[in-house]
């Protein structure tokens, strides 16, 4: 076996090292699956970075451009400005503006329509067009809520939905087998029904859980990767948590407060996975699915978590000042 | 003489303008949070435009850029009540500085991952995987040696590998094997 550092694994697969230092580690490669291994990850961390910094050059770029187009129709402009915009959206709008008003200010011209650059800019992710930023009303919350719902959601067989085992089974057979349908009891919320969505062609499970008073939690799960911890976060004012586990990406989402939508996040995670079924045989009733109309709203933790009601917009979130912490 | 000023000072504000999307991916990702990231943005090309007098003839714009904003980032956090706090932008605030129509593509892992560094190991993996940068620029940028940006990318690179899982841990008991063919490791020492 081979020792090689992760400094000189790093700079190989950075392409730092020196053509005979390249030579020496790509013979102790073919020699050595354990280092070879490391490489592989060293090499999907690099490509994973590099995918991560150009992603947020499109959001940056599509931001600017969009500010451009804001800049030259003022009533757009205005327009978008208004509250209760939702999403990454209203996140990436709330800045609109600040650039454009200082260069413009600063450097005595118009947007910089003749910069050749600019045409380069106009020709990546499109700006966001005004028919998407324009300020919700409850009639368009309430469209968009129903575009998660189908005929086939109504139409549940009570016997399914009591049969909490099949529905485990259901739902791991659909999502992954990992699925979990956490059994929440203890923590005073009820299980009363499962259903799957569809969302931009991948299954979505919806589990809704409701307490003796106040209003009902769901937990959503799709299929997805890695492992995430739990995050807090409010959209329109309903508090979400959302984490990946074993393959499964989840959102739980309620009005509930956030101590207590993160204390039954824990519980879910520490929640065993979905147990083999207990009937000897599957029906041929499944649950229900619910196609969602292909002008569905862009995906984001929260907007998972439809129906809500308008509420105020969610536009800053405190942010702890950075500090230097030297040279790590 | 005044002429060609003129043209110089056009030249530097077309320049900025030009690369307005690189530039606020640096101060987005240097703050880890958007709204931050612009208003800081905006205050460096306030100064920057102001005293571009300051830019040295034949240094590359954007290396002079991202090396103002980092200054002034700086200097702003050392009149902060309380400099020495860890920045912690929060999960959801980072994640938002990735593409709204990309979704799908979004690596959640990664987004979280870079969030929770420190503002200069981010700037640092920025510089050199986002931008290109050589260790020495990168460097520069940051006022920092080559040596301790290599020394960020060593354990950002490593530190994300291991979380991906797939990182081979190699047991310390692990026989060493040098890289230099025989002889060649102390005609190497010799030469450093």
């Amino acid at each position: 076996m081979t020792e090689l550092s992760d400094e000189l694994l790093v700079a190989y697969v950075d392409g730092q090292l020196a053509r005979d230092q390249t030579r020496a580690v790509e013979k102790v490669l073919k020699q050595d699956d354990v280092i070879a291994r490391r490489v592989a990850a060293l090499r999907e961390a690099h490509g994973r970075l590099e995918a991560a910094f150009e992603a947020i050059l499109a959001s940056e770029v599509s931001e600017v451009t969009a500010e451009a187009g804001l800049a030259a129709t003022p009533d757009t402009r205005l327009r978008q400005s208004e509250p209760n915009r939702s999403g990454l959206a209203k996140a990436g709008l709330a800045t609109a503006g600040i650039v454009v008003a200082l260069l413009v200010a600063a450097a005595g011209y118009g947007w910089p329509l003749v910069v050749p650059e600019l045409g380069l800019l106009r020709s990546r992710p499109a700006p966001v067009q005004p028919a998407e930023v324009t300020a919700p009303s409850w009639q368009s919350d309430a469209a968009r809520a129903q575009s998660l719902l189908g005929r086939a959601s109504l139409e549940v067989s009570l016997e399914s939905q009591a049969n909490r085992d099949l529905i485990a089974f259901q739902l791991a057979e659909a999502i992954g087998p990992d699925m979990k349908l956490p059994d929440l009891a203890p923590q005073g919320f009820s299980f009363v029904r499962a259903q799957l969505l569809q969302y931009q062609r991948k299954l979505l499970a919806q589990m809704l859980y409701l307490p003796a008073t106040g209003d009902p939690v769901a937990l959503y799960a799709r299929a997805g990767e890695g492992e995430t911890p739990p995050v807090f976060k409010t959209e329109t004012g309903i508090g979400t948590v959302s984490w990946s586990e074993d393959g499964i990406a989840y959102l739980l989402a309620g009005r509930q407060d956030e101590a207590v939508l993160l204390r039954l996040a824990e519980k879910i995670r520490h929640e065993p996975k979905v147990p083999e079924p207990k009937v000897p045989s599957m029906p041929t009733a499944s649950i229900p699915v619910a196609p969602l109309p292909a002008e569905a709203v862009k995906p984001s933790a929260g907007e998972a978590a439809a129906p809500v009601a308008p509420s105020a917009p969610d536009e800053t979130s405190p942010r702890e000042a950075p500090a230097p912490t030297g040279p790590n | 003489m005044q002429a060609e000023w003129n043209h110089d000072s056009d030249s530097i504000r077309h320049g900025l303008i030009a690369m307005l999307p690189r530039l606020k991916r640096f101060a987005d990702v240097l703050i880890g949070e958007r709204r931050e990231g612009t208003a800081l943005l905006s205050r460096a090309l306030k100064r920057m435009l102001a005293e571009q007098h300051r830019y040295q003839r034949g240094t590359p714009l954007d290396r002079w850029a991202f090396a103002e904003i980092y200054r002034l980032w700086l200097h702003e956090l050392r009149d902060h009540a309380d400099p020495m706090r860890q920045a912690k932008p929060l999960d959801a605030s980072f994640e938002r500085l990735f593409a709204m129509d990309q979704a799908e593509e979004f690596d959640g892992l990664t987004a979280s991952f870079l969030g929770h560094l420190p503002p200069q190991q981010r700037s640092t993996l920025l510089l050199v995987y986002g931008e290109g940068l050589d260790h020495e620029d990168a460097g520069r940028v940051l006022d920092s040696t080559p040596e301790t940006v290599a020394a960020r990318l060593i354990r950002a690179s490593a530190g994300l590998a291991d979380r991906l899982g797939a990182g081979a841990q190699v047991p310390a008991s692990a026989t060493i094997e040098t890289l230099y063919p025989k002889g060649s490791k102390e005609q190497h020492d010799r030469a450093q």
